[in-house]
């Protein structure tokens, strides 16, 4: 590790340590949050949709921050997973009538978006960029329109009803566990193998190809993963409902909720997802009591602001670690009258300049850390001072 | 064989809405690099213009169009130089996101302010001609098809004989050499984008008697108007109307075929449309104004 990037690190350690003692003290008080009388039913569920959506957000940034693909379409998996589980529960007459025990049809439930996951992600993860982006937008909207008219499996338009089973306090600590078990996941894919491909992926795509990872099959499989464990949330989901139908399985909001949370907390990090979730999640609950109608203004206008000004997302602001928007997506300090002529064909060469050969041996991450360091100040700087012209850094 | 005909007519109709739906997604996209994910709300900001003029003045969509073209040049100009500035030299996908939250705050300030009932302007240029028993041509997809063959073609012409359409194909084409040579590419941009709006708002007015206007309505559109760019090459103004010409085909065959559900199916139908384009000719099928190759970076 190179003099320059040493001294953020030694700082970036100090609040790490505090950071995961600040997360630590607050999971203890969330374990026994339950046991106390005063906690209400309501308030559980209340936090048990908070966890839910924390979770989306992680298994969104296994291949939005990690691996760089954008998802427009995250939502299908927990669309699929709660309406497997849905069909597998049901005793409704107008639907299929499996009536499996809960817990089998939850786990399959999880198994098909993750099988469908894999089919639908070798597609559409050869697209690249905005590409990529739009398709699984279409893969969600077609999903739920097919949902819609294949009514002797799905219910239709009508929705599934499934038998009731109100045990907040279970549901919270399966939650709680589950999105403990991916956050340490996602920690420790960081300082494998594994995770050094995908952000050799993230950083140069062919250039991890050259140095003999299969890129097809690594990104895949993280994508399948995150869609399976996307879809176990779902089914989670529906169970906890008691009813779905496709408006409110299939949500756009699920999708926004877990891009923007993911990018006002970090983009790339391990913490990030969790922290910029919960706030947004109570930032959501805050509006909603408070200004009903201008929620959804605010939060466009929250997303434009955080793309434009806080590109690192909060863990950015202390962390320098993760990823940014500029290593993400190519762009580096470039302004008005410099730089190449065509961006959306030079985007490539431009990353692989700044990152260095990523490769997927030890060296791998670290490379390409301290390839994208000064990246990343630059791009800090551009972004608080407005229209300052910047150069080009490499 | 008189439904097929009838088939034939509705998917040439429903053509012609598309083309003129998809022509400013196109053109933004091929000169400026920008993919305007907020396209179908400014379609829909079109729409409800008209819808507006159609309510409390009883003006006829196919009058006011040229005053909604007017409003929406200087409300693409407004969003032009506040927001798309900003991100126009960064990559694609920051620009996406960005106007992702455009589209975000326009369907929420039309929820607040027309609420999310479904309306419909009216028109006098409605009904069907009657040509058999079974066959109908309906006049308003009728007149929105003529429009669009119009606009295609001044667009076409503008953007190869006219000098600043030149400039803008020359900053499309590349952008430092055109800078080198004199052409002003702030300007260019300032003027494609709001033009390319001004055209979406005449789309959106355009459509308002046949699309129910309400604040959800554009996410469908926006997601055709990608699919068929993205085939027929970026801001191919030919390639556009052959696109959207497939794609109101395949959706009327779909509606005679499929019993029932073939309405349904068009969404997917453009999606399959879309993927199986892209994987398999991913530099798009007609020539556009800017090369692109949708499975590498």
């Amino acid at each position: 590790m190179s003099a320059q990037a040493g001294g953020a690190l030694r700082g970036g350690r100090l609040l790490r340590v505090v950071g995961g003692l600040v997360g630590l003290v607050v999971l203890v008080v969330l374990a026994v949050l339950p046991l106390l009388s005063g906690t209400s039913n309501a308030t559980l569920l209340t936090l048990t949709l908070m966890l839910t959506s924390i979770g989306v957000a992680v298994n969104w940034n296994l291949t939005g921050g990690f691996t760089g693909y954008v998802d427009f379409g995250h939502a299908v998996w927990f669309g699929i997973g709660a309406y497997a589980t849905a069909i597998l529960i049901s005793l409704q007459p107008n639907g299929p009538q499996v009536g499996w025990h809960p817990v089998p049809a939850i786990v399959v439930g999880a198994l098909v978006a993750g099988v469908l996951a894999a089919a639908i992600g070798r597609a559409t993860m050869r697209l690249k960029g905005p590409y990529f982006s739009i398709a699984m937008l279409g893969t969600f909207v077609a999903v739920r329109e097919i949902v819609r008219v294949w009514s002797p499996l799905t219910g239709g338009g009508v929705g599934l009803t499934l038998p009731p089973y109100l045990n907040r306090q279970l549901f919270y600590y399966v939650e709680l566990a589950l999105v403990v078990l991916l956050v340490s996941f996602t920690w420790w894919l960081r300082r494998t193998r594994f995770g050094a491909a995908l952000v050799a992926i993230r950083e140069d795509e062919i250039g991890a190809e050259t140095r003999g990872i299969d890129t097809t099959r690594l990104k895949t499989a993280i994508f399948s993963f995150a869609g399976l464990s996307t879809g176990l949330f779902g089914a989670l989901w529906a169970y906890q409902n008691t009813f779905v139908d496709p408006d409110i399985a299939f949500v756009e909001v699920r999708t926004i909720d877990a891009v923007m949370g993911t990018m006002l907390g970090g983009l790339g990090t391990v913490a990030g997802p969790v922290l910029g979730a919960a706030a947004l999640y109570w930032l959501r609950e805050v509006l909603w009591a408070n200004l009903l109608d201008y929620h959804l203004l605010t939060q466009g206008v929250l997303l434009i602001v955080v793309v434009l000004f806080v590109p690192r997302g909060l863990v950015g602001l202390v962390d320098r670690r993760g990823a940014s928007l500029a290593e993400v997506w190519g762009w580096k300090g470039r302004r008005r009258g410099g730089g190449a002529a065509d961006r959306l064909t030079e985007e490539g060469l431009g990353d692989s300049a700044a990152a260095g050969p990523a490769g997927g041996d030890r060296d791998g991450p670290a490379q390409a850390r301290a390839g994208s360091e000064p990246g990343s100040g630059a791009q800090g700087e551009t972004a608080a001072g407005g229209d300052a012209e910047t150069e080009a850094l490499s | 064989m008189s439904y097929f005909a009838q088939a034939l007519i509705n998917g040439i109709a429903l053509g012609g809405m598309y083309t003129i739906l998809v022509l400013g997604f196109s053109v933004i996209w091929g000169v400026m690099g920008v993919i305007n994910l907020a396209h179908g709300e400014f379609v829909m900001v079109g729409a409800y213009l008209a819808w507006m003029a159609s309510d409390f003045w009883d003006v006829d969509p196919f009058v006011s169009a040229p005053a909604v073209f007017g409003v929406m040049v200087l409300f693409g100009y407004l969003v032009q130089r506040v927001l798309v500035n900003r991100v126009i030299n960064r990559s694609a996908l920051v620009s996406l996101l960005v106007m992702f939250g455009v589209s975000i705050i326009l369907q929420s300030i039309m929820k607040i302010a027309f609420s999310a009932d479904f309306r419909l302007a009216n028109t006098d240029l409605d009904g069907a001609w009657r040509l058999t028993d079974r066959l109908t041509i309906p006049v308003t997809r009728f007149w929105v098809l003529v429009v669009a063959v119009g606009v295609t073609a001044a667009l076409s012409l503008f953007l190869g004989r006219s000098r600043l359409g030149k400039s803008i194909r020359a900053a499309a084409q590349n952008r430092e050499a055109a800078r080198i040579v004199g052409v002003d590419i702030s300007k260019v941009y300032a003027v494609t984008f709001a033009l390319c709006i001004g055209l979406t708002g005449v789309a959106g007015a355009l459509v308002s008697p046949l699309l129910a206007v309400q604040p959800f309505q554009g996410p469908p559109l926006t997601l055709k108007a990608f699919a068929i760019t993205a085939v027929a090459g970026l801001g191919s103004v030919r390639g556009a109307l052959g696109g959207a010409m497939v794609l109101g085909l395949v959706e009327a065959m779909l509606a005679l075929y499929v019993d029932r559900i073939g309405t349904n199916l068009a969404v997917v139908a453009s999606f399959v449309l879309l993927v199986a384009a892209l994987v398999l000719r991913p530099q798009g099928i007609f020539k556009g104004l800017r090369h692109v190759d949708a499975t590498s970076t």
